[in-house]
């Protein structure tokens, strides 16, 4: 590890030694076309730079250019290349193939790594000094290889000299320059296999709700004051935002973080305002978006009441267009009935997103006396609309980060388990196993230990296989990812008893199934496998209860 | 564990109701209307209007507080009053463009029967192209008409309402009786029936609706033709034509790509039922430029659009195919910002009595940018005396205000009146390339007219007019020139000339193309084209006199007329060019913001305790989305949620030392993790490899 830091803080200073080989290349090969285009120049090292240098010149990539550090090292092999004159074609071949590979594997090692770049930094953070004389150090052997060709053409070390100091180790996830977008993209999304780790996350312990909760409550936010006065800053705009809305304006809030309190706070803004002014409470319906049962049918259902008030009608339509169609004209018949403030959170989130839904919004925002605040979490929310819908929307955009948690709108821990594909695992648990095994019959009782056993064996088996591969094995912990295969556990399952018919098996594993106590999968070969979404320690826990229950 | 940090931290404390879907607000302290009947019962009788001492209340006063209220009440005022001119105007501007297509699609509607449509059901296919608004303009017009004569109405079916037959059928039943009957007559009618009870979706019932009426035209029109299921409208189509010889149908069909693509989408029996004819609507980018126009070169204008800003609207319009309501709300909404955000609007007010304009106002006049200009000039121009009294007295600053503003109205007038002149003499060249108003008009705010080479182009077609052209610039020239003593007896002069000479043939300067003659001559094997004047009369060399002359008044008068805007003293208050709010306003960039915000967020976190909160270094200070952020920067395309975790967790350790709370750090990264899967910027990718995500967004794209 200690080498492959150092290693890395000098790659990190080569793409400008690299740099000056390419125009000190090109001359000479435009040179000796002009007589002998196939020859190779003998024992000249600079060929194999040939056809490396117009690879890396266009790419954006040059400028970061990792790709030059193998390339000292392989330089005494090409000597031996053109050793006999009488092979010329055929070490031309080989020199062109060579380069082929160089080429090649350049492109992978390119491959730009954020470990690298980062311990390049955490080197020169460390030790300035070290990384200076490194730097020289690696100028000098340049230096070296540097002096044959330096004859023919003297121009690289006035390039050298020119190089921005420093300018390599800046650490950006962006190449240097202004990069036309799609050129960013492909920078940032190159093909081949990052490199990662291969630890796991099987030694944290996760957290649970519980744990959660309690954990963010002894949290001091230190940015709390920022926050607030951020906070402050938006109330400000409150009036700006009322006289948008007399105007006709609906208005969208966007930018990171919560924005309900907000919200609510502008509600009551307007609520103290129009008290102040007319001692009538104005209408205000607050929607939240991100309840997983709102409906768009219950928000119009809302706003008719709200209107109506005691003349509603005791039966509304079940579409939401004909209680949309109900509400206008409601609203057209009084025309003295002030404004209706409609403020919805989190208009992005996924029950409020679907097209249809925004359509019959765009439909109750065109509606004249309807005032539409909405507020948008997801960076992309605008593509909901097209061009008819944002003009029946008739939105002005507001940027109102205020970087509160998104706490109420997502349900975090269960949404990082699903991010981590552990979703299972928390549903149940070893208690909840343990719970749905109790209320089951003997035969599934035995069926389950059957496959608790099974499942730890084959786990116990695969350490002892491989051993080398015990540190990348150790990924496999779960029951989930070892499993046994359909057919065996049926076998094993009639030899005990448990199950007579296939049928009778399949019906026993259904329940599982259904209380989520069992994985199922295809391995390559098609074979179907078992496995229980528990961790060893829990399924040797509920194995133990099991046999001694 | 302190049970109200905790709540805090989860901003629980506030509302209960955060769970729930949908609710009528209460406010939050109940001490407030503890007194007030229950709200529902309330609202019912709350019909009173708004006190009207509550409209200026969303003006905020402004110059720090200090402002006055009549003159945050003369700011509310003053826009009112001007919008609703301009809105009338845009409004004419709509009606008029609509006209032609609207009584075209009118008559076809009134003239066309099934009878003269051989037994076919009659059909209007509207064009609209880029311009959708325009379509329910027309629509909701052609409803007035229809319904105003009594000869029937509009339906209008959307895709989004039409998801199946019965659907689609139950809505334009609903929609027709509503259209004329209103919400509780479509009740009655559905229960007012005698006879055995009908489904919502029969169309007996809007035969029912027709003879009871008498209704002469029911328009059926499909805003969004193409968007509908081409199996459910054959079934609509074939339906409404077998019930035509009782309802009288017309089917208006909105398309936006072309007739030809729509009509290929249906099948052959179904496009036979049909028959009709095809309406075109204009496009929205006349109409955009059009209202433009309207709006700069009203001659009682107050308040124009800088350059910048018109600059925007242009690119908005052209770049979104925006509507001309859309363009419009822009414009208002530069007009609102005027108001709200500047003082010195006020000015633009009726009432100019001194006591509206005092103390701060004054400070804040003297620290305008066109102020101190102004006074460097008068010092440079040798009146110093001038300076001190307008920086001592206030009556005489105010009064040279408004004789500035005054002045400076005028002069915008006039560049405008200038801009109109030229885009006229240029409409007569014959060059294909021709400039627009909104060209010519962000050039001429810029103060770059006057020495482009429009000018130089449109002067050369002026030389090159014959008198017939001429007669007519001549008689739209604006006031300001033309009741100039030199054009005046241009003018006379032209009229004599054209007098003496009563023949048909209209006169030709000499510079006229017609008037030269090319000559062709062979010179040491190669040809030489020389051009020479062709003889004139003397008439036409009279006329060409008169055409240096108005060349010449011409250069001097936009020489005198497009200056740059910007220079003229107190044009902050008449000339509103600030392209910020209105750009971010409707245009914004949402992930940008959120990219910034968890990139840099002491951008937006602004604290006055931390000075080293500037520099750009990942620290256990910063949000915890935004640390994570920072770190998921930085790594590839695939992320090890373990090292992703331990990162993350020695930006703390690092910082904070032994007294860091692993679990703790551990729910902020729960918090952050969840955010960037929120945002769309990670997924899981654990088929790849254990505990891996894969990064899917990327940083500025």
């Amino acid at each position: 590890m200690k080498r492959k830091l150092s290693d890395s803080g000098l790659e990190n200073e080569h793409p400008a030694v690299s740099t000056p080989k390419r125009p000190r290349v090109q001359p000479k090969g435009v040179l000796k076309n002009g007589h002998a285009p196939n020859h190779p120049p003998a024992a000249d090292d600079a060929t194999y730079e040939l056809p490396s240098a117009p690879n890396g010149q266009s790419t954006p990539k040059k400028a970061n250019g990792h790709e030059t550090c193998s390339r000292p090292r392989r330089k005494p092999k090409s000597a031996t290349a053109a050793a006999t004159p009488s092979r010329l074609k055929n070490a031309d071949r080989s020199a062109k193939k060579k380069s082929a590979r160089v080429l090649f594997e350049q492109n992978e090692d390119r491959e730009w790594d954020g470990s690298e770049q980062l311990a390049a930094e955490i080197l020169q953070d460390d030790d300035p000094q070290v990384d200076k004389a490194g730097d020289t150090v690696m100028e000098t052997v340049e230096e070296g290889e540097a002096t044959k060709p330096a004859g023919n053409d003297p121009k690289p070390a006035k390039r050298r000299a020119g190089r921005p100091k420093g300018a390599a180790n800046k650490r950006s996830p962006t190449p240097e320059g202004e990069l036309p977008a799609h050129e960013r993209y492909f920078f940032q999304n190159r093909a081949g296999t990052a490199k990662t780790s291969n630890k796991n996350l099987n030694k944290v312990s996760l957290l649970t709700h519980e744990e959660y909760f309690e954990k963010l409550g002894q949290y001091v936010d230190p940015c709390k004051d920022e926050k607030e006065y951020l906070l402050s800053l938006h109330h400000r705009s409150f009036p700006q935002w009322f006289f948008e809305f007399e105007e006709g304006f609906n208005i969208c809030l966007f930018g990171y973080g919560s924005k309900r309190r907000l919200v609510q706070q502008f509600a009551d803004w307007i609520y103290s305002r129009s008290m102040s002014a007319s001692a009538n409470p104005p209408a205000i319906i607050i929607v939240n978006g991100y309840a997983p049962g709102i409906t768009i049918r219950s928000i119009f259902a809302t706003i008719a009441s709200a209107i109506l008030g005691d003349e509603l009608p005791s039966k509304l339509g079940s579409q939401p267009t004909e209680v949309l169609e109900l509400l206008q004209s409601a609203l057209k018949s009084r025309p003295e009935h002030h404004p209706i403030t409609v403020l919805i959170n989190s208009v992005d989130a996924p029950s409020l997103r679907r097209a249809a839904n925004q359509a019959l919004l765009g439909r109750l925002a065109a509606t004249p006396r309807i005032r539409l605040l909405l507020t948008a979490d997801t960076p992309n929310f605008p593509v909901m609309w097209d061009i008819s819908l944002r003009d029946q929307f008739n939105l002005v955009f507001h940027d109102s980060t205020t970087f509160f948690p998104f706490a109420v709108e997502s349900d975090i821990v269960e949404e990082v388990h699903e991010l981590l594909g552990r979703k299972g695992r928390r549903v149940g648990g070893k208690e909840g196993v343990g719970f749905v095994l109790k209320s089951l019959p003997e035969n599934a009782r035995n069926l389950y230990r059957l496959l608790l056993t099974e499942v730890i064996t084959v786990m116990d088996d695969g350490h002892q296989s491989d051993d080398e591969a015990a540190e990348g094995g150790a990924g496999d912990k779960t029951g989930e990812n070892n499993g046994i295969e359909f057919r065996l556990l049926y076998q094993k399952a009639t030899e005990e008893f448990i199950a007579s018919s296939e049928m009778m098996f399949r019906t026993l594993l259904k329940e599982f199934h259904d209380h989520q106590m069992i994985t199922s999968r295809m391995d390559p070969s098609g074979m179907e496998i078992l496995g229980v979404p528990l961790s060893r320690d829990e399924m040797e826990g509920v194995l133990e209860d099991l046999v001694l229950g | 564990m302190d049970p109200d940090g905790l709540e805090e931290a989860l901003d629980l404390s506030r509302d209960r109701s955060q769970y729930q879907g949908v609710y009528i607000y209460q406010p939050a302290k109940p001490g407030k209307s503890a007194n007030e009947p229950p709200k529902k019962r309330r609202k019912v009788s709350s019909t009173g209007a708004q006190d009207p001492k509550s409209d200026s209340q969303h003006f905020i006063p402004l110059l720090n507080g200090e402002e006055s209220a009549e003159g945050v009440q003369q700011r509310l005022n003053t826009y009112k009053q001007l919008w609703s001119e301009q809105e009338q105007k845009i409004q004419g501007i709509l009606e008029d463009v609509d006209a032609g297509v609207l009584t075209d699609v009118l008559s076809f509607v009134r003239e066309t029967s099934p009878q003269t449509c051989n037994g076919c059901i009659p059909t209007a296919l509207v064009t609209v192209g880029s311009n959708v608004s325009s379509l329910s303009r027309l629509l909701s017009r052609l409803n007035d008409h229809l319904t105003s004569s009594g000869e029937g109405g509009v339906v209008v079916l959307e895709s989004g309402d039409a998801t199946n037959l019965k659907n689609s059928l139950k809505n334009v039943i609903r929609a027709a009786v509503t259209n004329t009957e209103g919400n509780d007559g479509y009740q009655k009618f559905l229960t007012d029936r005698t006879g055995p009870r009908v489904l919502g979706y029969d169309l007996d019932l809007l035969n029912d609706y027709v003879q009871r009426k008498g209704t002469k035209k029911l328009v059926i029109a499909l805003r969004d033709s193409e968007a509908f299921d081409p199996a459910l409208l054959t079934d609509l189509l074939s339906l409404f034509q077998s019930w035509l010889d009782r309802i009288p149908f017309t089917i208006l069909l909105g398309i936006s790509t072309s007739v030809e693509l729509f009509e290929t989408r249906l099948p052959r029996s179904c496009v036979s039922l049909l028959q009709g004819k095809h309406f075109e609507v204009q496009d929205a980018g006349n109409c955009v430029d059009r209202i433009y126009e309207a709006l700069q070169t009203n001659p009682n204008g107050k308040l124009w659009i800088g350059r910048n800003i018109t600059s925007t609207l242009f690119e908005r319009a052209s770049d979104y195919f925006q509507t001309p309501e859309a363009f419009s709300r822009m414009v208002k909404y530069a007009c609102m910002s005027h108001f709200f955000a500047n003082p010195l609007s006020a000015l633009l007010g009726d009432s100019k009595r001194p006591e509206l304009f005092q103390g701060r106002f004054i400070e804040a006049i003297r620290n305008l940018p066109s102020f101190r200009m102004y006074c460097e000039d008068l010092v440079e121009a040798g009146s110093p005396m001038e300076v001190r009294n307008l920086l001592e007295n206030d009556r005489h600053l105010l009064g040279e205000v408004f004789n500035h503003l005054e002045i400076g109205q005028q002069r915008m007038r006039d560049i405008f009146q200038a801009v109109t002149l030229i885009h006229a003499c240029l409409q007569h060249t014959q060059g294909t390339k021709k400039s627009t108003v909104s060209d010519l008009s962000v050039r001429a705010l810029a103060g770059e007219l006057g020495e482009s080479q429009v000018v130089d182009d449109m002067l050369a077609t002026v030389r090159a007019m014959d008198s017939e052209k001429l007669e007519g610039v001549l008689a739209t020239l604006p006031a300001a020139l033309s009741n100039d003593s030199t054009l005046a007896e241009l003018k006379a002069d032209f009229g004599t000339l054209l007098e003496t000479c009563p023949d048909q043939e209209p006169l030709r300067s000499e510079y006229n193309i017609n008037s030269s003659v090319t000559k062709t001559t062979v010179v040491q094997q190669r040809i030489q084209l020389s051009k020479g004047k062709a003889n004139l009369s003397g008439q036409d060399l009279e006329y060409t006199k008169i055409i240096d002359r108005l060349v010449a008044a011409l250069q001097e008068y936009f020489t005198e007329i497009l200056i740059r805007p910007q220079e003229l003293f107190m044009h902050e208050a008449f000339l509103f060019d600030l392209r910020n709010p209105l750009k971010d306003n409707f245009a914004p960039r949402p992930r940008f913001a959120i990219e910034r915000a968890m990139g840099s967020p002491f951008d937006y976190l602004i604290s006055s305790s931390d000075a080293d909160q500037g520099q750009a270094k990942i620290s256990s200070k910063q949000p915890a989305a935004a640390i994570l952020y920072q770190l998921y920067l930085e790594s590839g395309a695939l992320v090890n949620v373990h090292d992703l975790w331990q990162a993350f967790l020695a930006v703390f350790e690092s910082e904070e030392g032994k007294k860091c709370d692993e679990r703790i750090v551990m729910a902020l990264f729960y918090g952050a993790l969840s955010d960037l899967k929120m945002f769309g910027m990670v997924k899981n990718a654990s088929r790849k490899k254990a505990d891996h995500l894969a990064k899917s967004a990327w940083l500025g794209l």
